[in-house]
């Protein structure tokens, strides 16, 4: 149980900066989720707590010491990686208890831990059979287990379920969320799926070419984004963002099409402004099949042609064309709609974000 | 008359059947034959007597023939752990390079290029008691006053074989290995150090597992090669001195073309062989089991 703080990291190869002096305290027994791109440097973030990288620059302390200079194994953690990285000449016991063999930890009480962490994962049945002789799944699980029977200060996960397919990837999901209400430990875990790091975390780090875009909890980053990037990360399908220019209480668009500006912004923009504009597809619907149909309060009506439309089933993705653009609308309690019927659509603006175009970031500040 | 019918396929392997009958099975029933009777190169008519199991008691019985056996076992235990341990460390060494990796690898394989014969007129010269370089250096160095008798000395003579033999093929054992290394996925290492291992205990209960199949089948290859060392052994010492690094196949092959006893040659080589065999069996067992630990696909 520790808290971990990152100052001023820095990762360089060669001349090259991946990880450009970032700051972050994960508090003691939090699960945070480090979230971004491929090649945003989340991983090799990791990896430096880890210690299976060198630190270029700056200072990990892992429970209120410095953990620079020390190997991965003076480090309390457990790490349980994407290829799941499992002894494959180890049965699934002895894939469990090495750590604690290796730390000369008494057999009984090797067993009692094994045992206890193989009943939390219901591995129960598979003690003695090699990785090999498993399923994706079951091998996640292992390789979980072997992170649980070490009693660490804090668990890493590097994208423990890139491997598995969708159905088993949000089942794993549940558990890892369940094991972290277990356990009580400081979790880390770095994914470039937004699901995840929404679902399962208690804080969010949105991270972009080696900086940190925005740090907050899933509701924070999805309702108040910091950064137009982190708008259109989060969220699916994502936010439209378009463009626009303020003039007299306007937002005009491209084409000459406007909406009012939205009251949340009125003195934070100038006329003559550039901004982008953002609007999540679940503020925009047709009249009537909105989220907060009734309750919304800064409604802007417009008729607006459909030019696809995409059934789910309990919802239907709209695409509708506004100022020369393609915006995506999501309509609650679905009604059959055929493309290029003009339809009468609600913008909610109480939901709108504006962002600077040379910042991208958020204007509400 | 009812005309012979051959199959289709029956027809054309039957070429490769006659090629292969005529040039393996009968020269090796041949000289399976030729083991029961008392056969000499002088005699030719000595190949029709039979003698039933005698030539076979004789080898079994023999004091030289059991030497030569009991110091070919002894190199081949030698020069393949020799071998194992150098070929594992060379591996990891090129395995760390960063720069000139694909360079080393091929400056590795050098050894490996050169005719045993010549790997023999080498060692011989550079062993020399008179001008090889080893005496010259160790001289110079201060290291030795007088001349050591590299190839003279019966037991000396035995370890330059095996210098030899270990100059010439320990690259086997570290490419093989070192292809290991590079197949090995870096996780469970990477999983091992965060497990609390040393850079020891990771090499021992993760690595080393992991690189077994492929140290075995170098084992496989090279014990065959030991088992028949010939040509070295033949240019250094031809056996010498006083028969002091006789080796089965130099033995085999002084009886079977000097004392021209074929009949009785042939007999130490069907046993050689069978020993040969147990070998590579044991070999490959110990390959299959490691490969199963290991879960390998291959």
């Amino acid at each position: 149980m520790a808290p971990v703080t990152l100052k001023k990291l820095v990762k360089r190869y060669g001349n090259v900066d991946v990880v450009h002096g970032i700051d972050l305290e994960v508090k003691d027994r939090e699960f945070i989720a480090l979230v971004g791109p491929s090649g945003c440097g989340k991983s090799t973030t990791l990896r430096m707590i880890a210690g299976l990288e060198d630190i270029s620059d700056g200072v990990i302390e892992i429970g209120g010491k410095p953990v620079n200079d020390l190997p991965p194994r003076a480090r309390n953690i457990s790490m349980v990686f994407q290829s799941y990285a499992l002894y494959p000449h180890m049965t699934v016991r002895e894939n469990m208890g090495f750590s604690l063999k290796i730390g000369k930890v008494a057999q009984s009480e090797i067993d009692a831990r094994v045992n206890e962490a193989a009943q939390i994962l219901d591995l129960g049945k598979y003690m003695d059979r090699r990785p090999s002789q498993l399923s994706g799944g079951q091998r996640q699980r292992v390789a979980m287990g072997r992170a649980i029977v070490r009693q660490p200060d804090v668990f890493l996960f590097d994208e423990p379920l890139s491997n598995l397919d969708a159905k088993l990837r949000t089942q794993v999901r549940t558990e890892i969320k369940r094991l972290h209400n277990k356990v009580q430990s400081t979790m880390i875990y770095v994914t470039h799926d937004q699901v995840e790091a929404m679902t399962l975390s208690d804080r969010i780090v949105i991270m972009r070419d080696g900086y940190i875009e925005q740090v907050g909890t899933p509701d924070e980053v999805f309702k108040r984004p910091a950064t137009r990037f982190v708008a259109g990360f989060i969220g699916s399908p994502p936010m439209n963002l378009n463009e626009a220019s303020v003039a007299d209480g306007k937002l005009i668009f491209e084409g000459g099409q406007s909406l009012p500006l939205p009251a949340e912004f009125r003195n934070k923009v100038a006329a003559g402004d550039k901004v982008i504009f953002g609007l999540r597809p679940d503020d925009i619907y047709p009249t009537g099949h909105g989220l907060n149909s009734g309750e919304a309060t800064d409604v802007h009506e417009l008729e607006l042609p459909v030019s696809i439309t995409e059934p789910l089933g309990n919802e239907t993705l709209l695409f509708v064309t506004m100022a020369e653009r393609e915006w995506v609308s999501r309509m609650l309690n679905p009604r059959a709609i055929a493309g290029g019927e003009v339809v009468k659509f609600s913008f909610d603006l109480s939901q709108a974000h504006l962002f600077s175009p040379e910042t991208g970031k958020t204007l509400r500040s | 008359m009812k005309s012979l019918k051959l199959s289709a396929p029956t027809l054309l392997l039957l070429p490769a059947i006659i090629v292969l009958a005529a040039v393996i099975v009968l020269p090796l029933l041949f000289s399976l034959y030729s083991s029961f009777t008392p056969f000499r190169l002088t005699k030719p008519e000595t190949i029709w007597v039979l003698i039933g199991f005698r030539n076979y008691v004789t080898a079994l019985t023999s004091y030289e023939f059991w030497t030569a056996f009991g110091r070919t076992v002894l190199l081949l235990t030698i020069a393949l752990n020799a071998e194992m341990m150098l070929g594992l460390g060379l591996a990891m060494l090129v395995n760390k390079a960063t720069h000139g990796q694909r360079l080393l690898r091929t400056l590795m394989m050098f050894p490996m290029m050169f005719s045993p014969v010549l790997v023999g007129f080498q060692f011989k010269f550079l062993f020399n008691d008179n001008v090889g370089f080893i005496n010259n250096a160790l001289q110079s160095l201060g290291l030795a006053t007088n001349a050591i008798p590299w190839l003279i000395d019966g037991n000396l003579a035995l370890f330059s074989i095996i210098v030899a033999e270990i100059w010439s093929s320990t690259s086997v054992f570290a490419i093989l290995i070192l292809a290991g290394l590079l197949a090995m996925p870096q996780e469970p290492i990477e999983a091992a150090r965060v497990d609390g291992c040393t850079p020891w205990q990771t090499f021992r209960f993760v690595t080393w597992p992991y690189l077994m199949p492929f140290a075995f089948i170098a084992m496989t290859i090279r014990s065959l090669d030991v088992a028949r060392a010939y040509d070295i052994v033949k240019i250094m010492t031809d056996g010498g001195p006083a028969k002091r690094t006789e080796l089965l196949w130099t033995l085999i092959g002084r009886t079977a073309y000097s004392d021209g006893r074929m009949g009785f040659a042939n007999a130490m080589a069907y046993i050689s062989i069978l020993l040969s065999i147990l070998f590579t069996v044991y070999f490959f067992r110990k390959l299959a089991a490691a490969r199963q630990q290991i879960g390998a696909e291959w």
